[in-house]
């Protein structure tokens, strides 16, 4: 980086540093979060929490590929990647899942540069097409496969049960709800952070330049392809991490629910509805979509079955309609707006009717 | 396997793939002429099968009779929703080439309302007609042909022959063409490309609504039976080459014979896991589909 590239650096980090409203928001609500647990008892309201959590940080790893302006709905196959890898190596040979979760990430990661390398190369909707077609071959696949290759036990529709073991923190087994929350609370902050520090990095200007204008960006020198496949393995990683939390919080995971189109939907419904390409848009989106999702289904779900997707469904419309960047825009607009007045930061305009009266 | 085997799930597969290709055409032509993939059409396809289901439920009028209903109240249908809910993304833009995502993401968020509201309202019973015309067939030496399935096979035929012809010889088509090719050369030559637009996206949505229509004879109704259709769509309209109407006929047609003649070596259910494989090849090997007109 030159000398002037790194002053408009320097002033794009001023201005952030100028928004401390935003900073005390979140650690007023990371401080919220951290200790709900011990005020409340309930594990049916925990676990709306980790809920919240779950697809928070699911639609936090999903922005990262949307951020390159690509649109993924097959994220469900990696998600579920992770949780059979993690799951099998331990029902088989007693890999503890904490282990087992650095492979399925691995094994993700991989999947994602075999779909994102050649995808990448077009242009317009084949990425999303391809993932759609990507997951449902490996939902259809599992779902009919008795015995994989190897003599692997995929046990088809009927999914795996992680054998239990009781209260066992060594192989990723809590007796209790708080310590899931805490865990998925802390991948949650992680993920967030590191999309943060993406795009705050050399890398999110190149993915915003990519996205916004694809020709624009290579005509500099930006190598796109390249930097779509780094923004897409991270996130397949990141996804497949969040399937062993998924097969490990459950204690089990079947193809139709962690690798069906519906949850590759319900993950890009949480990320576009809150800002898709934006850092914190899927933890808002997950905020207002997964304790909603979740309450109507379990006190309405028996009368008004499909209403909390009906609801999803208007949402989504609503947003792209009028708010295409997200919940997130009007939320960090209204912190910023209050951030400048209870600074009392002159606007220019108030400095230039100063000066004319003086 | 037998070549009287072969044969007979060949005739199998021309049936089936009449089906999809009847489905996909409507969506070929909106993707062709409007550039945005309609992620609602499988739920378009449901809500034409329950529209035709009701009419022969309520007022036992024939499937086939019920089209003259169901095609021009889906063309309005169609009409209305890119004026209402696509168009004022394109003003938005202030451009007339719109981000293809956001328009998928939106179709996508009205799948998901069309089909719950199906599922709110008629509840996720399966559904189907009794009535003699279902269970017709013709016997030919090898084989016993399903009469309604060979309708819709036969449809399929019509709808491409139908828009092909509309395409070419009316006015309207031409300015179609015309706004598919060039949109602001088409503006320039005094064509209202929006209204275009919204005749289009009728087209596209009647098309399908007929396809429905003739399914509702041989094919249940459910409220979820939208999204697979709409993605096997997906499939033959890549697998034809996006915009191209014959390419979806075509398309339509050898998904489904590739998944009836697999079906005979694995599981039925096991044998779409090939047209999702050849949909992928072929975007690797040749992303503008067997007859596309849009390069990739």
């Amino acid at each position: 980086m030159n000398k002037t590239n790194k002053e408009i650096l320097k002033k794009f980090r001023e201005g952030e540093e100028k928004f401390l409203l935003g900073k005390i928001a979140i650690i007023f609500f990371a401080i919220i979060f951290l200790i709900i647990p011990l005020f409340v008892r309930d594990p049916y309201f925990l676990h709306i929490f980790v809920l919240v959590f779950f697809f928070a940080y699911l639609g936090t790893a999903w922005s990262l590929v949307s951020m390159a302006g690509q649109l993924s709905l097959g994220h469900a196959a990696l998600l579920g990647i992770g949780g059979y890898t993690s799951t099998l190596m331990f029902m088989e040979w007693g890999i503890t899942p904490w282990l087992g979760m650095i492979f399925g990430a691995a094994f993700s990661g991989l999947v994602g540069l075999i779909i994102g390398y050649p995808t990448f190369r077009l242009k317009g909707p084949y990425f999303a097409l391809t993932t759609i077609a990507f997951a449902e071959i490996l939902r259809i696949y599992v779902e009919n496969t008795e015995i994989g290759p190897f003599n692997i036990p995929l046990r088809a529709a009927m999914g795996l049960l992680v054998p239990l073991k009781g209260h066992a923190p060594s192989v990723f087994q809590f007796a209790n709800k708080e310590a899931y929350y805490y865990i998925i609370f802390a991948m949650m902050c992680g993920a967030i952070f590191l999309s943060y520090t993406i795009n705050r990095r050399r890398m999110g200007f190149y993915l915003a330049a990519i996205r916004s204008d694809q020709d624009g960006a290579e005509a500099l020198g930006i190598n796109s392809t390249k930097y779509k496949l780094i923004a897409m393995i991270i996130s397949c990683i990141l996804t497949a991490i969040g399937g062993t939390f998924y097969a490990q919080y459950f204690r089990y995971i079947n193809p139709e629910r962690a690798m069906g189109l519906g949850m590759s939907i319900e993950i890009a419904l949480v990320g576009v509805i809150g800002g898709w390409q934006t850092v914190l848009g899927p933890t808002i989106g997950s905020l207002l979509l997964s304790p909603s999702g979740e309450l109507i289904r379990a006190y309405l779900g028996g009368t008004y079955a499909g209403l909390h997707l009906f609801i999803y469904g208007l949402l989504l419309m609503i947003v792209i309609l009028f708010l295409p960047n997200g919940l997130n825009d009007p939320i960090i607009k209204a912190l910023k707006r209050l951030n400048n007045c209870l600074r009392r930061y002159p606007a220019k305009k108030e400095l230039d009717i100063i000066k004319s009266k003086s | 396997m037998s070549a009287e085997l072969l044969l007979s799930a060949s005739v199998m597969g021309l049936l089936l793939g009449g089906l999809y290709a009847s489905v996909a055409i409507g969506l070929s032509l909106i993707f062709g002429i409007i550039r945005v993939i309609n992620f609602a059409h499988g739920g378009f396809l449901m809500m034409a099968m329950y529209a035709s289901f009701w009419l022969w439920y309520f007022f036992q009028i024939n499937p086939y009779l019920s089209i003259i209903v169901v095609v021009p109240l889906f063309f309005f249908f169609g009409y209305i929703v890119q004026n209402t809910l696509i168009k004022p993304m394109f003003v938005r833009e202030r451009a007339l080439v719109v981000e293809p995502l956001g328009v998928l993401l939106l179709m996508a968020g009205f799948d998901l309302v069309l089909a719950n509201l199906a599922l709110l309202f008629f509840k996720s019973d399966y559904r189907a007609i009794v009535s003699p015309i279902a269970s017709a067939t013709i016997s030919l030496e090898f084989i016993e042909l399903n009469v309604p399935r060979f309708i819709v096979l036969v449809l399929s035929f019509i709808i491409t022959g139908g828009l092909t012809w509309l395409m070419n010889y009316t006015e309207i088509g031409v300015a179609i063409r015309a706004v598919g090719q060039n949109r602001e050369a088409a503006a320039l030559c005094g064509i209202n490309v929006y209204k275009i637009y919204n005749i289009t996206f009728g087209l596209g949505t009647a098309a399908v609504a007929l396809a429905g229509a003739a399914m509702v004879p041989f094919y249940y109704v459910n409220p979820s039976m939208g999204l697979p259709l709409g993605v096997k769509s997906f499939i033959v309209v890549v697998l034809g080459g996006l915009g191209s109407i014959p390419g979806a006929l075509l398309g339509g047609l050898i998904l489904g014979i590739i998944e009836s003649i697999t079906a005979q070596f694995v599981t039925s259910t096991s044998a779409v896991i090939f047209s999702f494989l050849l949909f992928i090849i072929v975007l690797f090997v040749r992303p503008k589909g067997l007859m596309g007109i849009i390069e990739a």
